[in-house]
């Protein structure tokens, strides 16, 4: 059924093209912007693989037009460094066709004329996308229009290691009952300190739990969690709740204090913070479900053996900010975007392909991250070697996105400069929310709505 | 006849000083006339300019009806100006120009070969690529015992290590920048320590005058000029300077001057950048500051006469 709407679909394009091609043979270059990252070098591979049956498919259909990839890698240091380079390039006319982003970098791609709207995309090619996780398409709107595909989705979680619990004393019965307790809103952040200081303090770890040292999705995970809800839908603004910023950074502030959070965590090095965990120094790390991997690498075991990873680390959602609350998690999915060049249908075709089922999963299995559509967890690769990521599915119950705000890098800039001068003890908590307020309202002006 | 002198003038300055003016306007003209444009625009993530607005300096104040003027600089730029006081001072008051003079006084009193040495070792910080210095400071000053700091703290001395980014992060960007700082100073007052006249240093041997006095009454005169240039060249350049404090502390609060303010508003990655034009009105401000002071040191050290047409020439 898919693969017979595939080629129709080509055979369309191709006779599209055909109509208005030349004679001699075509060459369509298709300029792909994707940023070289360790976490998923499939992204772009997936799109380079596509042209190869795109391509076969116009030759079937008799066209002269041959699609070429030509990558754009770029080296910049992060998604959001990625976005601004791409939008400097844009913005001097140098614009790629597809380009694979972060999602929430969609709201300032549609409004600098970047990003090409999909709807009509989409609704043409129901066979190509019937199967995408509904909740997904939630990632890609802006001003309730789809300006992008997602690539992956992921979960994000507090890895704790089981180990250290037992040898802080902690029955068995106890680490089965940890993710349930989370869950239930029993178990509540402060706990989450309470028991990283504990086992720390019992000699069974050096630090208790460590987070990342940058700007990034985690601290919005932990802020909702703390009932901030950033975005207001009907005002398509931002927003902030000052009682919960400030009981959020109490928190940071209580779990330096009890010893549960390195004052200094925000000039950790990357690779310092994934030593911790790694190298068995830290009871627990604040991050996703991509790290598996290089986790079950470190600890030494069988990348099939899930009962082992299991016994060793328990995965447990941000829990509630309060007793009787609602754990959250927050998935920050990659999507592709085509942009809005004379390209775009080829493009958007590209990426129709790469989105499939098996080139999907090639890259989801691969790099430890939640598939794109449904279909995916039933087959071989996934029931084989995706263990980790049925077992992360639970989790995306809890699930929020951040918003596709153009000013949502800014936003979450300034709340980690709270968080960085609470936790180096340069102000208290109280001051940090009135900085972070001053700074939001200074800055974002119109675009954020402050709440008491 | 006068006509072609004149064309071959103005051909002999395109030749000769095109270059240089070409130069001159597009590395230094330009990027300030750019700045202060940009900076009244809202140029953001987008790289679009819709409005002209002073907006972006808006930011910088707050209302107060506490202050003279009716408004006050905002937290996040009064820290950021004293922090870049601090800096600028220390790094230029310890190390630009007294351990570079200490620096010059006690290797040219050396043996020549013992000298250079010496002057080369601390050089090497200054041919040492920004990226690799870097890396040498985090290495040295790690929080855990991995650090060379601590490991001669704990090992050679017993005592407890620090963490002297967490502790003292000002104390790091002032060593690191003053290590690298004290070589020009070093090596301008060397060149001026070697040009004056050997006889001048016999002359107060055979009037009895110890190394001190030589110092004070020799040296020091002939340093007068190089010292100021050192202070006014050095202020400027700390001033705007932010590579090794962003290599080795990264965005931190602790260690936010001005100059790395503007540059996490516009370049930096992944610190919410992006916000071009606020940037660069921050860095405008930077500027005037920089002009502000640099007028001051030239009144303060009497830079004119420095500069001013000598009265005698010598043959």
């Amino acid at each position: 059924m898919i693969l017979r709407s595939v080629l129709a679909a080509g055979v369309a394009l191709a006779t599209l093209g055909g109509a208005a091609a030349p004679a001699f043979a075509e060459d369509v270059t298709i300029k792909l912007w994707s940023r070289a990252d360790r976490s998923g070098p499939m992204r772009p591979g997936n799109i380079v693989d596509a042209a190869d049956t795109l391509n076969n498919m116009l030759a079937a259909a008799g066209s002269d037009k041959v699609v070429k990839v030509e990558l754009i890698e770029t080296n910049a240091k992060g998604f959001d460094a990625d976005a601004l380079d791409l939008l400097k390039a844009h913005s001097v006319g140098d614009t790629p066709d597809i380009i694979v982003a972060a999602h929430e970098w969609i709201g300032a791609f549609a409004q600098a004329g970047l990003a090409a709207n999909l709807d009509g995309h989409i609704e043409a090619n129901p066979n190509l996308y019937g199967d995408v996780i509904p909740a997904l398409w939630e990632s890609v709107k802006f001003k309730g229009g789809r300006y992008g595909i997602p690539q992956d989705s992921e979960v994000r979680m507090f890895f704790l290691n089981n180990d250290m619990l037992r040898k802080a004393g902690k029955s068995d019965e106890f680490i089965a009952g940890l993710s349930e307790a989370v869950n239930a809103g029993e178990f509540t952040m402060d706990d989450l300190c309470d028991l990283a200081a504990e086992v720390k303090n019992s000699g069974a770890s050096e630090l208790g739990i460590v987070h990342r040292p940058n700007v990034g999705p985690d601290f919005q995970m932990a802020m909702a969690s703390f009932g901030i809800d950033m975005y207001n839908d009907e005002e398509a603004r931002l927003q902030i709740t000052k009682s919960g910023l400030k009981d959020y950074y109490t928190w940071l502030k209580s779990c330096v204090d009890k010893g549960a959070l390195p004052a200094d965590m925000t000039t950790y090095s990357w690779d310092s913070v994934h030593a911790a965990f790694r190298g068995e120094k830290a009871f627990s790390k604040f991050h996703g479900i991509w790290n598996l991997g290089a986790q079950l690498e470190a600890f030494g075991i069988d990348p099939l053996d899930g009962d082992a990873y299991f016994n060793k680390i328990t995965w447990i959602n941000a829990p509630a900010g309060k007793k009787g609350g609602t754990p959250k998690n927050l998935s920050h999915p990659i999507v592709y975007v085509v942009a809005d060049t004379p390209n775009k249908d080829l493009a958007a075709m590209l990426v129709a392909l790469a989105t499939q089922h098996v080139p999907n999963t090639k890259h989801a299995v691969g790099t430890n991250h939640t598939p794109v559509n449904y279909g995916q967890a039933a087959m071989p690769d996934f029931v084989t070697k995706g263990w980790g990521l049925v077992a992360g599915v639970p989790l995306l119950e809890y699930a929020e996105f951040m918003p596709n705000h153009p000013k949502i890098g800014q936003y979450n800039a300034i709340t980690f400069q709270g968080v960085q001068a609470v936790e180096t003890g340069e102000m208290t908590p109280d001051e940090a929310v009135e900085m972070v307020i001053e700074e939001l309202e200074t800055e974002l002006g119109e675009d954020v709505i402050i709440l008491d | 006849m006068r006509a072609s002198s004149t064309r071959r003038q103005a051909s002999n300055f395109a030749i000769f000083l095109g270059p240089a003016l070409a130069f001159l306007v597009a590395l230094l003209v330009v990027p300030i006339a750019v700045d202060l444009v940009v900076a009244f625009t809202d140029m953001a993530q987008t790289v679009t300019v819709d409005e002209f607005t002073t907006k972006q300096f808006k930011k910088i104040v707050r209302v107060s009806d506490d202050s003279l003027l009716g408004f006050e600089l905002r937290g996040s730029f009064y820290r950021a100006l004293t922090l870049t006081a601090i800096f600028v001072f220390f790094t230029l008051s310890i190390f630009n120009v007294t351990f570079g003079l200490v620096l010059a006084l006690t290797t040219t009193a050396l043996p020549d070969r013992l000298g250079a040495f010496f002057r080369a070792v601390w050089l090497l910080p200054r041919m040492a690529p920004s990226v690799v210095y870097a890396l040498l400071w985090i290495w040295v000053i790690d929080p855990t015992e991995r650090g060379l700091l601590n490991q001669v703290l704990v090992n050679l001395f017993g005592l407890e290590p620090v963490n002297m980014k967490l502790d003292h992060p000002m104390t790091v960007i002032v060593l690191s920048n003053g290590f690298i700082g004290a070589s020009i100073g070093m090596l301008i007052l060397t060149s001026s320590i070697r040009s004056i006249p050997q006889h001048l240093f016999y002359a107060a041997r055979a009037d009895g005058a110890g190394s001190l006095s030589i110092i004070r009454h020799v040296v020091m005169p002939a340093l007068r000029w190089p010292l100021s240039y050192i202070t006014v060249f050095q202020t400027l350049a700390l001033l705007v300077s932010f590579e090794y404090i962003f290599l080795i502390m990264g965005p931190s609060r602790s260690t936010m001057t001005m100059a790395m303010l503007a540059y996490t508003k516009t370049l930096a990655p992944s610190i919410g950048s992006g916000l071009y034009a606020y940037g660069a009105a921050i860095t405008l401000i930077l500027i005037v500051i920089g002009m502000v002071i640099a007028l001051l040191l030239y009144r303060l050290t009497n830079m004119k006469s420095l500069l001013a047409q000598p009265r005698i020439e010598v043959h």
